[in-house]
């Protein structure tokens, strides 16, 4: 068994993001300490997205980005200057909104991909293939066929081949954008089983538009908003329990229940 | 006449027998009438087609169309009857020059053809005698450096004017647009004109050199093309993992978009393969066989054609007709092979289909 990466405590400083001259966000204060599940909730266009792609420095890909603020990786700032991005990148992973395995590539090589593209050496392939399969509950699926393209498993096989992918890098914090939106209710489940056992070894902020989800998989909640043409920001950030039972904001208490968004 | 029942298996596909009477009808009555027209009053047979019997197919088949569809049967009949004349049209075209070709350049084909060179040869001399294997020879030669030397260029081309955020590129992208218009003969003239600046020999180096500014474009753009179609997607996630720009390209982008990039050389090697006013302006020809690009003569299967084609002499036009149609042959002969190097490494990962899972 590999020795697992510590998890770490991730916290952004007063991030406010630009697209060239329109601000989509501003001064997000977020902590998320380790081992613990973040929501991040609220209606679409708000700067969730935005925001947690900010946080391994994915957003600077985007041309005329623009960046105020500090996110700190164990006290470290990310931004600073003994970071640079792809280092960033190996210890916080990121899944996304849709399955993206690498079609040229098989199962196998989907794993190994990260250590390929990072420049590592491999040492132990097959027992990284199954840690990290095993990690994402998709290993009993696929152990038959470690060497099928990657794009002959299902949509929610895929997601999850995706998340394996991740963790094979061993991240201390992964980073999830709406991981089952595109999937069925099945799959959904799984990713969240695979959530909650991968909380004890790294920090996970997840974005996620379904309520129940949030409700179920994460330790604490950010609602984000961004009201007609201002910048989206946190409007309330608590305990899940809080958030969703007995929120201080009106509008998290009319979003929570459904009545907008 | 009645239809064998067919088990319903595409119940969309069932036409009942008047249906089928009225196609029938549509599609042969247009085709006899146009006939006995121009039997009957001696009309050109090119003008009868486009006159008589397109418009008179469309009508027939907007009437069927009509009749079983009302309004929109129109449309769908019209369409029909415009894509499957001018694809016919499009295809007897493309095989008459094949059957030219073949009808013309076949009586030359012999093993000795393809392998001799045409030393010892002169103007009458029996098609028994001699070949274009010296041809073969140049032709393999010139265009594999030029390929040699493009594809790098090219392909470097794509990777810039897709990858870079640079605001140059769209110049660059014109610049090249305007190349791919450079007419053959100047771009045999210019390299002729800076080799006759320098005091450089004919050769045929400057013969590739010459087909370089003809390929580079074509090889550009497509690849351009093919690099642009591999989602955004695999490339956040190889960055994402921890991917410096240039691994998440060569491990992720390049072998997504292969097949693309195969298309791209072979589109950019068919540009070239029968591009005759460059070589004749830089390449001096021969009737012996050569390996040497750098110096002295070398024959190329262009230049063959472009030498034998006037002559006055059934059998030196037989030759030309002959090394047309291997020209042919060697394009067909090196896209089969480069189809079936690329299909059997990276046809199984194409991200076309998605299996459901088992």
């Amino acid at each position: 068994m590999n020795s697992l990466a510590k998890a770490s405590t991730l916290s952004s400083e007063n991030i406010s993001v630009w697209f060239g001259q329109r601000q989509v966000l501003s001064d997000v204060n977020l902590v998320f300490p380790a081992n613990k599940v973040t929501a991040l909730i609220g209606p679409s266009g708000c700067g969730k997205s935005t925001f947690i792609r900010t946080l391994n420095r994915m957003h600077e890909l985007i041309p005329g980005a623009g960046l105020a603020g500090s996110v700190y990786l164990d006290g470290e700032d990310i931004y600073g200057e003994d970071f640079d991005a792809v280092s960033v990148r190996i210890k916080i992973g990121m899944v996304f909104q849709k399955p993206n395995p690498f079609p040229t590539m098989t199962i196998r090589d989907n794993i190994l991909s990260g250590l390929r593209l990072s420049g590592r050496k491999i040492e132990n392939g097959d027992e990284v293939v199954e840690t990290s399969l095993r990690r994402a509950s998709i290993w009993n699926e696929v152990k038959d066929r470690l060497n099928d393209q990657a794009i002959s498993l299902s949509g929610g096989q895929q997601q999850r081949l995706c998340i394996a992918r991740s963790l094979a890098m061993n991240p201390q914090v992964l980073l999830m954008d709406e991981p089952c939106s595109a999937l069925d209710p099945g799959s959904t489940r799984r990713i969240e089983e695979t959530i909650q056992e991968l909380s004890s070894s790294m920090t996970i902020v997840i974005v996620t538009h379904n309520m129940q989800q949030a409700q179920r998989v994460s330790d604490q909640t950010a609602f984000f908003l961004a009201d007609d043409n201002t910048p989206g920001g946190v409007v309330e950030f608590g305990a899940t329990e809080q958030i969703f039972n007995g929120p201080i904001d009106q509008r998290t208490n009319d979003y929570v229940n459904g009545h907008f968004g | 006449m009645s239809f064998a029942p067919r088990p319903a298996v595409q119940p969309w596909a069932r036409v009942n027998t008047g249906r089928r009477i009225q196609i029938l009808l549509a599609s042969s009555i247009p085709l006899l009438a146009t006939v006995l027209i121009i039997i009957l009053t001696g009309l050109d047979n090119n003008i009868a087609l486009i006159g008589v019997f397109l418009p008179l197919q469309l009508v027939a088949a907007a009437a069927v169309g009509f009749k079983a569809f009302g309004k929109r049967g129109v449309g769908d009949a019209a369409l029909i009857v415009l894509v499957i004349f001018f694809a016919t049209f499009v295809l007897v075209l493309l095989a008459s020059v094949v059957f030219a070709l073949i009808s013309q350049g076949a009586q030359a084909m012999s093993w000795g053809f393809f392998t001799t060179n045409n030393r010892y040869v002169s103007n009458t001399t029996s098609l028994e005698y001699g070949g274009v294997g010296h041809a073969i020879i140049g032709t393999l030669l010139v265009v594999g450096l030029t390929t040699v030397v493009t594809v790098p260029l090219g392909i470097a081309m794509a990777i810039y004017l897709t990858q870079s955020q640079s605001k140059t590129k769209g110049i660059i992208r014109t610049l090249t647009q305007a190349i791919s218009g450079l007419p053959s003969v100047v771009a045999g003239l210019f390299i002729l004109s800076i080799a006759i600046t320098l005091d450089w020999q004919k050769s045929g180096v400057l013969g590739s050199m010459a087909l370089l500014p003809l390929m580079l474009p074509t090889i550009a753009r497509v690849a351009e093309e093919a690099l642009r179609l591999v989602p955004v997607d695999l490339r956040y996630a190889a960055l994402a993992l921890g991917a410096p720009n240039y691994r998440a390209f060569f491990q992720v982008i390049l072998p997504a978009a292969k097949s693309g990039l195969v298309t791209a050389i072979l589109l950019g090697v068919a540009r070239i393969i029968g591009e005759t006013a460059p070589l004749i302006l830089t390449v001096p020809i021969s009737n012996g066989t050569s390996w040497d690009l750098f110096s002295g003569e070398i024959m190329t299967l262009p230049a063959y054609v472009y030498n034998y084609l006037g002559s006055a002499f059934v059998p030196s036009q037989n030759r030309a007709w002959g090394a047309a149609l291997v020209l042919m042959i060697l394009v067909a002969i090196l896209f089969g092979a480069t189809r079936i190097i690329s299909r059997s490494k990276s046809l199984k990962s194409k991200p076309t289909k998605e299996k459901a899972s088992k």
